[in-house]
């Protein structure tokens, strides 16, 4: 179990800037704009996002096994792309909610509302299930396993090594004051832009 | 004859000190492609530059002349050929690396470097090279960059320098977006290295104007990075028109917010004494980066996009603003050798060489242009 445990975590260890580059857009952002001056209440949003993140993995490792092939849970391109304008919109309710319930205080009791209290898990899953190569690579490994408890150790040592490399976007937070959450503020509406573009690209373009 | 001495004189060794290294430098980066006299030229007027506000005080007014004259040159000898194959370069064809991109693909960079470390590229591995000269850079002038030696910050200044007066009021809603560019940056850094490209550059980027680094899969794609480029020229040309102030630097430039971060590793700053401001908000309209923020009546503050360009000190009737080294108040020395020893003296002359030395890359080679054009 170890072994594959110590497998599973080189294995993230040599990937883990993929993974920077395809979470910390989303994550960086938000814990600047979202963030808090505790340490405390960001290392839980970073949390938060982790297990987003670790719930969308699992449920494409679990559908994986139980297909017998990794070629299976593969979502199709439009879903993907209707993934990213829904981490656009995510972003942007975010950002907007405190305007938009002043404007229709009925909103506060929809739905929306407790997205807006679970916002870092839907980003975290939202990255997740857009699977990056070292993801991929992972699950190859774990068809080859063929057995769920081996298969959570080797996956275990995989995301534990791999969120490493987020840890980074922890670094600014301890200096959030007003000023640099107003740039967080402006930086997430330029990632939710970039996102959402992204996304209607894929949208349009796709046959 | 005293009179020579305490003004003439230091004014002429001023002017001396910039004058050599500009010349060595100058001539060593043009001799290959064109004739050593275009870089004495250069330095010449560089000097001369030196010599006038030396000898006049007036820092930031023959500082503008030089820096849109820099950046005159370089839309000269790199752009206009895009109006006409008449004025084609004759040498130096492409560009010299932009310094703008350096910040927005830091990240990219710091990566490429690492593995070509773990592959054993050696060669590869030049944390020397372009980082080295940005550090240096940022170590002998910091924020004066902007002032002194950015081709787009020439442009802008240039122009801001224009009209009589403002003829949009942008202070309510400038101070606010202030921040915009850090905002940029952060995003540009996390995107550029998501992306491994220079999004900045496909993006953004006014000069980018050639087509060839455009995306050409998708015709939307394409239309709406020329959108947005055509939106970065006019902040960049009608901005500071219509505003006075230096619109694109303030609110569209990534590097003006990495270098407002490291710039605190340079020692020259603007400083105010609190004695002699009397509130009166001068500096505060004067200042075309919105870089000092004050309440009516009380003392002004700079900010740290403050990129020392002296604008503030000729506004400022108190005579409350200077420069210093790390915010110390020295006594201000006005005549004889003694002014050389002036924290203005120094970051002249550190800015004013860089700055010709940079601009050695394009300014003798648009003379030559201009030469061959009217022969
Ligand atoms: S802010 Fe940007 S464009 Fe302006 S002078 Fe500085 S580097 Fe150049
Ligand atoms: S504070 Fe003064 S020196 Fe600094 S940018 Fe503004 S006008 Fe220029």
């Amino acid at each position: 179990m170890a072994a594959l445990f110590s497998e599973g975590f080189l294995l993230g260890l040599s990937t883990g800037a993929y993974c920077l580059a395809s979470c910390l857009p989303v994550l960086a952002p938000y814990l600047l704009a979202g963030g808090g001056l505790s340490w405390k209440i960001n290392f839980l949003i970073f949390i938060e996002f982790l297990a987003g993140r670790f719930i969308a993995y699992t449920l494409f490792a679990l559908v994986a096994v139980s297909l017998g092939k990794a070629s299976g849970p593969y979502l199709p391109q439009r879903a993907l792309a209707a993934g990213m304008v829904v981490t656009a919109l995510f972003m942007f309710y975010f950002l907007f909610s405190g305007r938009l319930k002043k404007h229709a205080p009925c909103l506060a009791s929809l739905p929306a509302a407790w997205a807006e209290k679970r916002i870092p898990f839907l980003l975290g899953f939202l990255t997740g299930i857009n699977i990056c190569p070292p993801f991929a690579a992972g699950l190859l490994r774990l068809m080859g396993l063929a057995d769920a408890l081996k298969g959570l150790a080797y996956f275990g040592g995989f995301f534990t090594s791999t969120s490493l490399f987020l840890l980074p976007a922890l670094t600014p937070t301890p200096f959030l004051g007003s000023r640099l959450k107003r740039i967080g503020r402006m930086t997430l509406f330029l990632a939710a832009l970039w996102y959402l573009f992204l996304g209607l690209k894929g949208l349009i373009s796709l046959p | 004859m005293l009179s020579a001495y305490k003004r003439l004189f230091p004014a002429l060794v001023f002017a001396a000190l910039v004058f050599a290294p500009v010349a060595v430098f100058s001539s060593r980066i043009v001799s290959r492609e064109i004739s050593f006299f275009y870089a004495l030229a250069w330095a010449v007027f560089a000097g001369g530059v030196a010599f006038a506000s030396f000898y006049t005080g007036r820092v930031s007014f023959f500082r503008r002349i030089f820096f849109s004259v820099s950046a005159l040159a370089f839309l000269v000898h790199f752009k206009f050929n895009l109006f006409s194959k008449v004025f084609d370069s004759s040498c130096f064809k492409d560009t010299p690396y932009c310094h703008i991109a350096i910040a927005p693909s830091f990240l990219n960079y710091l990566y490429l470097q690492y593995l070509a470390l773990m592959s054993g590229g050696w060669a590869v591995w030049g944390p020397l090279s372009l980082v080295f000269v940005w550090l240096f850079a940022t170590l002998i002038i910091g924020r004066a960059w902007c002032s002194w030696a950015c081709f787009y910050g020439g442009i802008d200044d240039g122009l801001s320098a224009l009209p009589k007066k403002a003829l949009l009021k942008t202070e309510k809603w400038g101070f606010k977006l202030r921040d915009f560019p850090a905002a940029l940056l952060i995003f540009l850094l996390l995107v550029s290295f998501a992306n491994m490209l220079p999004v900045y550059c496909l993006w953004l980027c006014p000069f980018k104007m050639t087509g060839s680094f455009l995306d050409t899969d998708y015709a939307l794609i394409r239309n709406i990075q020329y959108g947005l480029m055509v939106l970065a020229l006019a902040v960049l040309f009608l901005g500071p028109l219509l505003t006075k102030k230096r619109t694109f630097c303030s609110f569209l430039c990534p590097f003006g917010a990495w270098q407002a971060f490291w710039g605190k590793l340079n020692p020259f700053r603007i400083s105010v004494n609190a004695l002699k401001c009397t509130g009166c908000q001068a500096c505060v309209e004067a200042c075309p980066m919105y870089a000092i923020e004050s309440e009516p009546g009380s003392k002004a503050e700079i900010s740290s996009y403050c990129n020392l360009c002296g604008e503030c000190l000729k506004a400022c009737a108190a005579g409350g603003i200077n420069y210093s080294v790390l915010g110390f108040r020295m006594p201000y020395i006005t005549e004889g050798f003694g002014k050389l020893l002036n924290p203005e003296s120094f970051l002249v002359f550190s800015a004013l060489t860089l700055g010709a030395t940079f601009a050695s890359l394009w300014a003798p080679a648009a003379m030559g242009d201009i030469v061959k054009l009217i022969r």
